[in-house]
């Protein structure tokens, strides 16, 4: 503990976590140098994840600045332990990393984000940087190691950029704690650059320059959108060779494939057979060990984890209920009081309950239905006369299966009470078969429903010789399917155009959650207001009991509506399909085709009744009558003359070829762009994260030799770039416009994170929830 | 609030593979495994100073489950041949020996991961195809119209397992019990879907292996004095059984939710068994000879029954509730309301056996896919050594049914594929190099760990310091005693190969296995009389085996690819 600097042993009580950083983290023979040895020790950590018993800790003044010189050393040093870790596991050549659970699991992964949480972080930038990986994993579901790679990167470039200007600016004389507040402030002047440039910027490039080299994953030749198999499978190919070992991508892929396009019933609903997939990835696929990889497969109808209570074989027209309780009633429910007076009231209640069961069974029979599917266990005795009947029993069925089952089928559960009069039954659907299935001793219930939407039901089983395989190969596939979800949506692209005033260029709109920035003219604040909720209904009427038969989720879109009260003037560049004004106290109407009526929560809930909310670049959601949702989308480029604002997209679909194109191809641009560039800073953020991109390449080259060296890469896209030339690429994969896209805009917001940052605290307890002081407990 | 210990950061160890404790670890249990395996292998006795039985034993799924493995890698390495065994029973040792070995051999040759895993790959589904093609020469259809075949792949599997302490004619007497008790599991006659009925084992612990017997229907134990109660068995044409899994002793759980309340003075006991009475006299009414309840019924109804010579049978559990209800054709009644007639079910006969010092009631079915299969051994150990041997030789015969082929066993067919591969990959590298990019001497590199892996298994078949050698024509297994002498005439010291399909009286040609030999095509295309004239041959089931090596390249490929181990120490 020698090497803390000016630290008293007393002042710092030693937390749980302190001695094990040097003692822990020093690993077996080869572990990257810097979390052993170089780790930044005065930083203070960020809050421990346990609260140790009460009682924050003030840091001594010294130790403050002290722990603050170091915010970019320090997170560089953490970059770099985490970069030598991850860069190993980067891309088609990377490989496997084995991890242990406290329980004794054994897990294998090639996935960043599980990496990086299976570590156990404590330095505080590198929680930081966990955080940010993992809120961006939960977005885009792919990126995590480039995320960490790019980071550094970009770190390693500031940190080399600062290095001359900092000893000139140290001058012996200067007070520490005056060098930390100049830093600090440069810093944060930096990170303003960032952001300005990423919000600003940033899109204009991707938008102007970027997008003429994007392909798409639809094939060009008819005019529909329909999605070409073979892009498709390079794109999954290139996703699994990052995920899964290099022995199973190929076959991952082809299976992920098939999978996909068995799913879909039509070519138009993929973007429904995404969400389904995705919302219930866990339901739709079974895992089997000990059997090699190769016999995972793929079958028709859905595979339930349990076996039958009973099973009655039936063939023919099959159909099938779902209770949600005992079918049997009970003595007394929840709540009620049952009185015995005499012996003979007893028997003649069991009596009537057991003919009761014999009842409902009997009439569930009369009306064809063969199969009973229950949430809970059901008693002795309804399994008995149900077999008597004739009806198959499953029982105990998880709830996200009993709701899977209700989306694609739309079938709602029985209710109870009403069964047993003589009326038809109407909650019963069809289902094509019902038999049991058995993989490795072990068995199961396969269900053949049939779909209502246009997702055909199929589940994907995954064997492999371990159960840490099987979950690996599990999330790759379910990862894949949300980097597809968010592959065929557009990304909303906006920039401020350059103009020659330069009032415009410095007055940003802040869409993200950083405090706003000073220099906002105009005193416009813009707030991106995010709970409006943008409901569409194929009629005008007001239902408001929406069917889980027709369309299974409401809220379909949530979407960003910036609403600057000040200055909205009614013009007519808004009166288009895409962009509605609408004036809202409560419910607007819009006037299109379809008349649908939208509800702004917002409006609702808040009393300023004049508020203009203008809608800009808005996707309007048509349900046609049965029940499928098509979202039709139009791309729009719209210039807001007045501000300067632009809005674009990526459309959806949009892939470049994988292999570091992306960042080669920004890099140059970036370039490019710097050398245009009037204002120095701009000319430097620009530089720094242009050399940055190249990280990514560089290593994915690393193990090439001769004609495909980085070196020679890079050279050869150049020269193809300077000279208009078509680019040729070693690779066949495809890789999403949009989720590398995002993946650097989250980069530069952790990064803008990281410089703006300028103590560490250290509480000893977990951090208070901070409430909303305006709640309506003031009321 | 109750207190949490902070996370502690995890220990990470980069490329694991290369650590001197890791290879020592894998070194002993590569030793434990390979002197376990085969007919010679020598017994592991595995003993905790805690207490607890004394194991002996020489078969995987009872080794493996009990190794105290602490290294991830080497429990990635046993939980993959665990689940292998759990899945097919048989080939575990097979497996994790070649695992073992390929892990050893690949990184002997100092190529990279990548490139050994992608060779690997290739090399593996070279032999998956060659032992699934027509042209395998190491692979026999099974005849079913003569059990020959059958029977000499139980006779290999139990003769495999020398933890069982079987004499050669008990070895016999067992492997066609096991045979028989198969074959009663068979449906007479099948629709479209053949469902195997199961063979339940009775352990009877203590008698000599010659009195194991198997019988037709279920043995249900009870002690002499029950037996003697029901005894004499009235005698008639068919036996109507009613099986219940619903409790018969009374008890009254399911009031739901809500609140009860009882007046004072009604006892609801006496309700209960006033039901329960009816529900007798319901079943005597419709005379029925014989109850069986999973669960208790109560004394009162016991002797009620008894009284109306209607036999009663409970606490049978839960394991015995398929085959019974499999046995009397009907589904365990549920309730004790009313009893619908259509659920009762019947047995042709029920009868009083008596085996070694225990006494059974023996319920003798009409046509049923149910035995029993009553097994004895001396000795606890021994006895259970043997169980398992019987529980895979039954799998066994499972899966044989399914996949209706079989691998020539005795090393066999180890080494005439590591002759293929070798071969293969000697003549015709383009088809493996062309997609691939790696270089011919990759290739040659990969070839000699993975074929040498593969015989390496075949030799650790011999136990005695024999010499290992295989044949330059069938590429066939074969080992001598170690007591030649030193310059020996080849074909008088050896007499029959590995799986005992030829004999050294044809000419032909021996090498060293661990010698280099020049690449030579063994023949293909086994000779259909070749096979059906040996009745003495060394098999091996051929799915379990397909699946065997295919997981053990693959957790091999697995285990070579790790860069990094991350151990969370919470």
């Amino acid at each position: 503990m020698s090497r803390g600097g000016p630290r008293k042993p007393g002042l710092r009580p030693p937390g749980p976590c302190r001695p094990r950083e040097e003692g822990r983290l020093s690993p077996g023979n080869s572990f990257p140098e810097a979390l052993t040895s170089q780790l930044p020790p005065p930083a203070p950590p960020l809050p421990p994840p346990g609260p140790p018993p009460s009682g924050g800790c003030l840091l001594p003044p010294a130790l403050r600045a002290m722990a603050a010189t170091g915010s970019v050393e320090a997170a560089l040093q953490v970059a770099e332990a985490l970069e030598t870790i991850v860069s190993r596991c980067l891309g088609p050549e990377g490989r496997q990393v084995l991890c242990t659970k406290p329980t004794g699991e054994v897990l294998l992964s090639r996935d960043g984000g599980r990496l990086l949480g299976a570590l156990h972080l404590e330095h505080p930038a590198a929680r930081l940087v966990v955080a940010y990986v993992s809120s961006h994993l939960r977005k885009t579901g792919d990126g995590a190691k480039t995320f960490v790679v790019f980071l550094c990167h970009l770190l390693r470039g500031l940190h080399a950029m600062t290095d001359g200007e900092q000893d000139s600016l140290a001058s012996k004389h200067m007070q520490t704690h005056r060098r930390h507040w100049k830093n600090c402030c440069r810093w944060k002047l930096i990170s303003q650059f960032l952001l300005t440039f990423q919000t600003h910027r940033l899109d204009y490039i991707v938008d102007h320059y970027l997008s003429r080299h994007f392909g798409s994953i639809f094939s060009s030749s008819t005019k529909e959108r329909t999605l070409c198999r073979s892009s498709l499978e390079s794109l999954l190919a290139a996703y699994f060779g990052g995920r899964v070992g290099r022995n199973n991508r190929d076959f991952m892929s082809r299976l992920t494939c098939d999978y996909f396009f068995k799913c879909m019933a039509r070519e138009r609903g993929s973007e429904e057979v995404l969400d389904l997939v995705d919302d219930y990835f866990v339901e739709l696929s079974v895992g089997v060990t000990g059997l090699p990889v190769s016999d995972s497969r793929i079958t028709p109808g859905l595979v339930l984890p349990r076996d039958f209570s009973v099973y009655r074989p039936a063939d023919g027209d099959i159909r099938i209920v779902i209770v949600t309780e005992t079918v049997q009633p009970l003595f007394s429910t929840s709540g009620s009081e049952f009185i015995l007076r005499s012996e003979a009231q007893f028997q003649t209640s069991r009596f009537w309950i057991m003919e009761r069961t014999k009842a409902i069974m009997k009439h569930l029979q009369s009306q064809n239905v063969k199969l009973l599917l229950s949430s809970v266990k059901q008693p002795d005795s309804v399994i008995y006369y149900s077999g008597l009947a004739g009806i198959s029993v499953v029982e105990c069925l998880s709830p996200e299966e009993v709701s899977l089952i209700r989306r694609i089928t739309g079938l709602s559960p029985l209710a109870l009470p009403h069964a047993s009069s003589q009326d038809e039954i109407c909650n019963t659907v069809l289902v094509k078969f019902c038999k049991p299935l058995t993989f490795r001793s072990k068995r199961y219930v396969h269900l053949g429903v049939i779909s209502t939407s246009s997702f055909i039901p199929h589940c994907v089983v995954l064997c492999g010789p371990v159960q840490g395989l099987v979950e690996q190969h599990r999330d790759a596939l379910h990862g894949a399917f949300k980097m597809l979800r968010q592959l065929l949506k557009d990304l909303d692209l906006n920039y401020l155009i350059q103009t020659s005033d330069q009032n415009h260029t410095s007055s940003p709109l802040v869409y993200n959650e950083s405090d706003p920035l000073p220099e906002v003219v105009n005193g416009s604040i813009q707030r991106p207001r995010q709970d409006t909720v943008l409901r569409n209904k194929s009629k005008p009427a007001k239902t408001q009991t929406y069917s889980d038969l027709v369309v299974p989720s409401v809220e379909l879109e949530t979407c960003i509506i910036p609403c600057s009260a000040p200055k909205v003037t009614p013009t007519g560049t808004y009166q288009t399909d895409e962009t509605l004004r609408c004036f809202s106290p409560t419910k607007t109407r819009i006037n299109g085709d379809n008349e649908p009526f939208i509800e702004s929560n917002s409006a609702n809930s808040t009393e300023n009744t004049r508020r203009e909310i203008s809608y800009e670049n808005l996707q309007i959601t048509k349900i046609p009558g049965k029940g499928n949702l098509l979202p039709v989308r139009e791309k729009t480029l719209e210039i807001c003359a007045a501000q300067g604002h632009c809005f674009s997209t990526i459309p959806a679909g949009c892939v470049l070829p994988v292999g570091g194109n992306f960042e080669i191809l920004l890099h140059y641009y970036l370039l490019h762009y710097a050398k245009k560039c009037q204002q120095s800073e701009e000319t430097m953020v620009s530089m720094i994260i242009a050399n940055a991109l190249l990280g990514v390449p560089k290593i994915l080259y690393k193990s090439k030799k001769g004609n495909c060296s980085f070196p020679q890469i890079y050279v050869r896209t150049l020269h193809a770039l300077q000279t208009h030339q078509p680019m040729v690429s070693s690779q066949t994969g495809l890789e999403s416009v949009a989720g590398k896209y995002q993946l650097l805009t989250s980069v530069l917001q952790c990064l803008t994170k990281i410089l703006t940052i300028d103590l560490v605290i250290n509480i000893k307890r977990q951090p208070q929830e901070i409430y909303d002081q305006d709640s309506e407990e003031e009321v | 609030m109750s207190r949490l210990e902070a996370k502690k950061p995890s220990l990470c160890k980069s490329e694991p593979l290369t650590s001197e404790r890791v290879r020592a670890t894998l070194c002993v249990l590569k030793g434990i495994l390979t002197s376990s395996y085969g007919p010679s292998g020598r017994l592991k006795q595995v003993h905790s100073g805690f207490g607890g039985c004394v194991c002996t034993t020489s078969q995987s799924s009872a080794l493996l489950s009990n190794l105290p493995v602490t290294h991830p890698i080497l429990k990635i390495l046993t939980t993959s041949m665990q689940n292998h065994v759990s899945c097919f029973r048989d080939c575990g040792l097979f497996t994790a020996i070649l695992c073992c070995n390929l892990i050893e051999n690949v990184q002997r040759t100092g190529l990279t991961p990548t490139t050994v895993t992608k060779l690997n790959q290739h090399l593996l589904s070279l032999c998956t195809s060659y032992l699934k093609s027509e042209s395998c020469g190491c692979r026999i259809l099974v005849d079913f119209s003569s059990p020959q075949t059958l029977l000499c792949l139980v006779r290999s599997i139990v003769t495999s397992k020398p933890a069982c302490m079987l004499t050669r004619e008990e070895r016999d007497h067992l492997s066609a019990l096991i045979l028989r008790a198969f074959l009663l599991t068979i449906p007479e006659n099948t629709k479209d879907r053949l469902i195997l009925g199961n063979s339940i084992i009775v352990p009877l612990k203590g008698q000599r292996v010659l009195d194991s017997s198997v019988l037709p229907g279920i043995l249900i134990e009870m002690s002499e004095i029950q037996l003697m109660k029901i005894l004499p068995i009235k005698k008639s044409e068919a036996f109507k059984v009613a099986l219940f899994c619903a409790s018969l002793s009374g008890d009254f759980s399911d009031t739901g939710e809500g609140t009860m309340v009882v007046t004072y003075g009604v006892s609801l006991e006496n309700a209960v068994l006033e039901q329960l009475l009816s529900l007798g006299r319901q079943l005597v009414s419709d005379h029925v000879d014989l109850v069986v309840c999973q669960k208790v019924i109560h004394p009162s109804l016991k002797q009620f029954l008894s009284m109306h010579r209607v036999i009663a049978i409970d606490r049978v559990g839960v394991a015995l509730m398929e085959p019974l209800s499999k046995v009397t054709g009907t589904q365990p009644i549920g309730s004790i309301g009313s009893i619908s007639p259509s659920s009762y079910g019947s047995v042709k006969d029920l009868c009083p056996a008596k085996f070694g010092f225990k006494h059974f009631l023996h319920l003798i079915p009409y046509e049923a896919t149910i035995c029993s299969l009553l097994l004895c051994n001396r000795n606890d150990t021994a006895w259970d050594e043997l169980k398992l041997t019987c529980q895979t030789a039954l799998h066994v015969l499972q899966l044989t049914i399914k996949e209706p082929c079989v691998l020539l066993g005795g090393g066999c067919t180890e080494t005439h594929l590591a002759a293929y591969i070798r071969h293969k990959t000697c003549n015709e590298p383009e088809s493996i190099l062309k997609d691939d990019g790696c270089t011919q001497t990759e290739l040659q590199l990969s070839t000699e760990a993975f074929c040498s892996a593969l015989e390496s298994v075949a030799g650790s078949l011999e136990h005695d310091g024999g010499e290992v050698l295989t044949d330059m024509k069938y590429g066939h297994f074969w080992s001598a005693h170690a007591e030649a002498p030193s310059i020996v005439n080849w074909p008088d010291l050896l007499s029959r190969c590995g799986c005992g399909l030829y004999n050294s009286q044809e000419e032909l040609h021996w090498s060293f296995l661990k010698s280099t030999r020049h690449p030579f095509v063994p023949q293909t295309y086994l000779p259909h009389e070749a096979t059906g004239s040996a009745d003495n041959l060394t098999l091996d089931c051929f799915t379990a085996k397909l699946s065997g090596l295919q997981v053990a390249v693959e957790t091999a490929n697995l285990i070579l690819d790790l860069s990094y181990v991350i151990e969370d120490k919470n």
